[in-house]
């Protein structure tokens, strides 16, 4: 059951002990809405404890933990990925941490190549798709064009502007499960798929999604 | 450029009743190459997809059999994305009970398999030919015709026609088409549509395929000529039903399950191929396309094409058959020969030492004195055939077209042109179009008639408008340039750099202007880059001869038409009259000397003939270098020929064709005016 009140506290809670700070106070944590009675609840199931000052217990930090991973990689995701504008990736990830099942999560996390920390360089909590792929340097799904030079991709997915865009590509044998190879990136984006090298638009180099291979 | 000359058929010119023999395949795969080979007759062939935008056809004993021999536009699918696409599609539709051959580049299977699938559906037999399978094998993208013959069902040969490898066999196979035996598996909700479709259809038994079906299901509205008008409605309604099943477009599910098709059949007939070796072509092939290095290379390719063609050709070659061959012994033996045959009382004049076409002392002539007068002046007066009209055809024009063609036909066969696209993507992107238009535009430097059709290659409208403008108004052609690069060298750089910028500034803000004015969007940049190839030397012989066979056949006659008007006027005492009509524009507006109308009066049948007119006045000295630059920035921006206007006409429709050369008409007088009062202000005139 979705607790967004809840959630904020748990949120806050984290922020403040990664930053190093303690909270006194439920009253402190600049909420609004229905706070006090979320805070009830949170301290009845054991999540949060209210002493000295405001303590996460270990079933709450796991559950902040989540939250946290939750938005910093949906920030990843709209302001990189889907080059959303940063108000607007901040606002979607809000909404989007309180909603995303772990599973999904976890997809999104290998998505974009497990990465460590968020735009704003804070760190991403792992999860546990991050500790089987223990290294994480290199994502996992690129945009074409930021492929390196004469390496190899197979395409993952396409996300045209037009279907025109995609039967044209299609044409030329370029769908998801075609290997390609990036040619040159400027001053046209060229790419080879199979014996065939086409220049296309620089705009379709960024909708064409790959994951580099060895 | 010789499709000009050879047959240009629409699909419903083509003689009906005879058996035919149908080419279809990808682009720059050899098609026309093949055609030359089957038929003996010479087609352009260049490395560049969309060389043939019409259909070429000619009869040929193929196998002890008759057949048409039709060459069709490269296609990557029979749901066309572009008009020469949908001409090749047209055709095949349009030829029932045809023989269909296949033409794929070896090394390019799964595209190749891609188009056999559709042909498959369309439920024609045909054989399929592997062309250019030296390159493979020097690629190790090697494919085994028998194997793939064995899972295909249809007679699969292995040729190489540059090498005129195999092509028996070839033949043998073409008039023996089969059935193929491959097929796709569809999403369930498109095959049910499909058998309704089938069934919507079934009266036209050459139109209810799958693959007319699936056509539909793709939304190719570029069939809706061939389907009954009675069915539009029913079909729309299949179409929708099916989509709604689905949860992404049917033609990118379509084109999906093709491709997997192919790449099982591949994986079946165990061919994968692995992706090209590096090499020193692709080496090359990458540096002319590199952000830094494409530059210096681009800047290289067009130093060498100055020197071969504006030094040596238009310098060299036409100063030594101009005043060698044609000034100094030709003209001299005609003008002697006529003067014994056309007798009347004149004397030559003679300019250093030798014998001009100009004359005094004739006067007081008799009826018959004056009929031989009359001869003489039209062969070899001052605006006579083989005096003006021959000497700038063949003295001036036709080397700088030969070295022209023989430097092109290297560009093209090479692989460049495409890589050059790449390379001013971004700046034709200023203009309304986009890296594709490099194509038609540097063809335009052979031939802007040519190069007009070849915007069939384009996606849109709007961009098709805009590069025949662009043509028409400032890209000269070879015959032109090779003029005008004569005419420049006495200049100096400054002046001559004032005719590159107010051409360059010209294509550039009219594009601009251009892309703002005409509605519409330009398509998307996508362009197939073939591999670099070392040019044939063979090939490019073959190709310069037939364009320089087209010139003659299509320029000098017209050069003879204008040579007779100049004359007409001139006896009937008109060109003054004229020349004094045309005063406040000519010598009023542009400051140059009246002659310069005959210029422009001949530039209206050809603007390169314009030129070497106005060449030949510089040569004479009656042009300032000031003149001289602003005569030959009017006649740069002119209508480039009459076949060029019918050409406009025909491919854009007669409103926009007219008013492209009512624009053109005023631009290029006005920018001279333009030209003639800066340099007046700046008092240099």
């Amino acid at each position: 059951m979705i607790h967004p009140a809840g959630d904020e506290i748990l949120e806050r809670l984290w922020y403040a002990k990664e930053e190093g700070r303690t909270i006194a106070s439920i009253a402190e944590l600049p909420l609004n809405g229905d706070t006090a009675q979320a805070a009830d609840a949170l301290i009845a199931s054991h999540q949060i404890r209210c002493g000295k000052t405001v303590e996460l217990l270990p079933e709450g930090e796991e559950r902040a933990r989540g939250i946290v991973r939750r938005h910093r990689l949906s920030e990843i995701l709209f302001a990189q990925v889907l080059e959303v504008d940063p108000h607007d990736a901040e606002q979607s990830a809000c909404e989007f941490e309180h909603m995303l099942t772990e599973r999904v999560v976890d997809r999104v996390c290998t998505f974009l190549g497990h990465p460590p920390s968020c735009p704003h360089g804070k760190t991403i909590p792992q999860g546990s798709c991050c500790r089987v792929y223990s290294r994480t340097v290199e994502p996992l799904i690129t945009r074409l064009v930021d492929l390196p030079l004469g390496t190899t991709g197979c395409v993952v997915f396409i996300a045209p502007r037009s279907v025109q865009r995609l039967n044209r590509l299609a044409a030329f044998g370029v769908v998801p499960g075609s290997e390609v190879r990036l040619i040159e990136r400027l001053p046209s984006v060229v790419l080879a798929c199979g014996q065939t090298s086409i220049a296309v638009e620089d705009e379709i180099g960024r909708e064409i999604y790959v994951r580099p291979m060895a | 450029m010789s499709q000009l000359a050879s047959s240009c058929h629409r699909p419903a010119d083509l003689p009906g009743a005879e058996p035919r023999l149908l080419l279809i395949g990808n682009p720059n795969v050899g098609k026309s190459l093949l055609f030359g080979c089957l038929t003996n007759r010479y087609v352009t062939v260049s490395n560049y997809p969309g060389t043939t935008v019409e259909i070429t056809s000619a009869r040929a004993t193929i196998a002890g059999q008759t057949r048409l021999v039709i060459d069709t536009p490269g296609t990557n699918g029979l749901i066309p994305q572009s008009d020469d696409e949908r001409v090749a599609r047209d055709i095949l539709l349009s030829s029932p009970g045809a023989d269909v051959m296949q033409v794929g580049d070896m090394s390019n299977i799964r595209r190749t398999l891609l188009l056999s699938l559709q042909i498959a559906e369309h439920g024609v037999p045909f054989t399929l030919c592997l062309n250019m399978s030296d390159e493979a094998r020097e690629r190790d993208a090697e494919v085994d015709p028998a194997a793939l013959a064995a899972v295909v069902g249809v007679p699969v040969v292995a040729t190489s026609a540059l090498r005129r490898w195999n092509l028996e066999h070839l033949k043998r196979d073409a008039v023996r088409p089969e059935r193929a035996r491959i097929s796709v598996v569809y999403p369930a909700a498109i095959e049910t549509a499909v058998l309704s479709i089938v069934a919507e259809l079934a009266v036209d038994p050459h139109l209810a395929t799958r693959g007319v079906a699936l056509s539909v299901l793709a939304g190719d509205e570029t069939l809706k000529p061939f389907l009954p008008a009675a069915s539009l409605d029913r079909l729309d309604a299949i179409r929708g039903e099916a989509q709604s099943q689905l949860s992404q477009p049917m033609s990118w599910l379509i084109v999906t399950a093709r491709l997997s098709a192919v790449d099982r059949i591949l994986g079946n007939a165990s061919m994968k191929q692995s992706l090209p070796r590096n090499n020193v072509r692709e080496w090359l092939g990458a540096m002319t396309m590199h952000p830094v290095w494409g530059w210096p290379f681009l800047l290289a390719v067009l130093y060498i094409a100055w020197l071969f063609v504006g030094k040596f050709g238009a310098g060299i070659v036409v100063d030594f058959v101009q005043t060698k061959i044609f000034q100094e012994h030709l003209n001299v033996w005609t003008i002697q020969l006529i003067d014994l045959v056309a007798r009347f009382p004149h004397h030559h004049v003679i300019a250093n030492g030798i014998l001009a076409p100009a004359y005094s002392g004739a006067v007081h002539l008799t009826i018959g004195q004056k009929v031989a007068q009359f001869i003489h002046d039209l062969l070899v007066g001052p605006y006579g055939v083989v005096t003006m009209a021959m000497t700038y055809a063949i003295a001036i024009v036709l080397p700088v077209v030969i070295t022209f063609f023989t430097f092109f036909g290297i560009l093209e066969d090479s692989g460049y042109l495409p890589r050059l696209a790449v390379m001013l993507n971004r700046l034709f992107r200023r203009m309304g179009l986009n890296g594709k238009a490099v194509l038609p535009m540097v063809l335009g430097l052979g031939c802007d008639t040519m190069a007009t059709l070849t915007t069939r290659i384009l996606e849109t409208k709007k961009e098709m408008i805009i590069v025949t403008l662009l043509l028409a108004l400032g890209v000269p052609c070879s015959a032109q340039l090779g003029v005008i690069m004569a005419m420049l060298g006495p200049l100096g750089i400054g002046l001559a750099s004032v005719w590159v910028g107010v051409t360059l500034g010209t294509i550039f803000l009219v594009g601009w202007l251009a892309s703002k004015l005409v509605r519409g969007k330009a398509g998307d940049f996508i362009l197939e880059i073939p591999p670099v190839r070392t040019p044939k030397l063979s090939n490019i012989l073959i190709k310069v001869l037939a364009r320089t066979e087209w010139y003659l056949k299509e320029a000098v006659p017209l050069f003879v038409v204008g040579t007779l008007l100049l004359y007409v006027l001139d006896y009937a005492n008109l060109l003054t009259k004229l020349q004094r009509l045309l005063a406040p524009i000519v010598v009023g507006g542009l400051g140059l000397p009246a002659q310069a109308s005959n210029a422009f009066l001949i530039g209206f049948l050809r603007r390169d003939y314009g030129a070497a007119g106005l060449y030949a006045m510089q040569k004479a000295g009656a042009l300032t270098p000031v003149q001289t630059v602003v005569a030959l920035t009017v006649i740069t921006l002119f209508i480039p020929c009459i076949a060029n206007f019918l050409v406009m006409l025909k491919e854009r429709g007669t409103k926009t064709g007219l008013a492209i050369s009512g624009f053109i008409l005023v631009y290029s007088f006005g920018i001279g005016w333009v030209m003639n009062l800066s340099f007046h202000l700046a008092g240099m005139s």
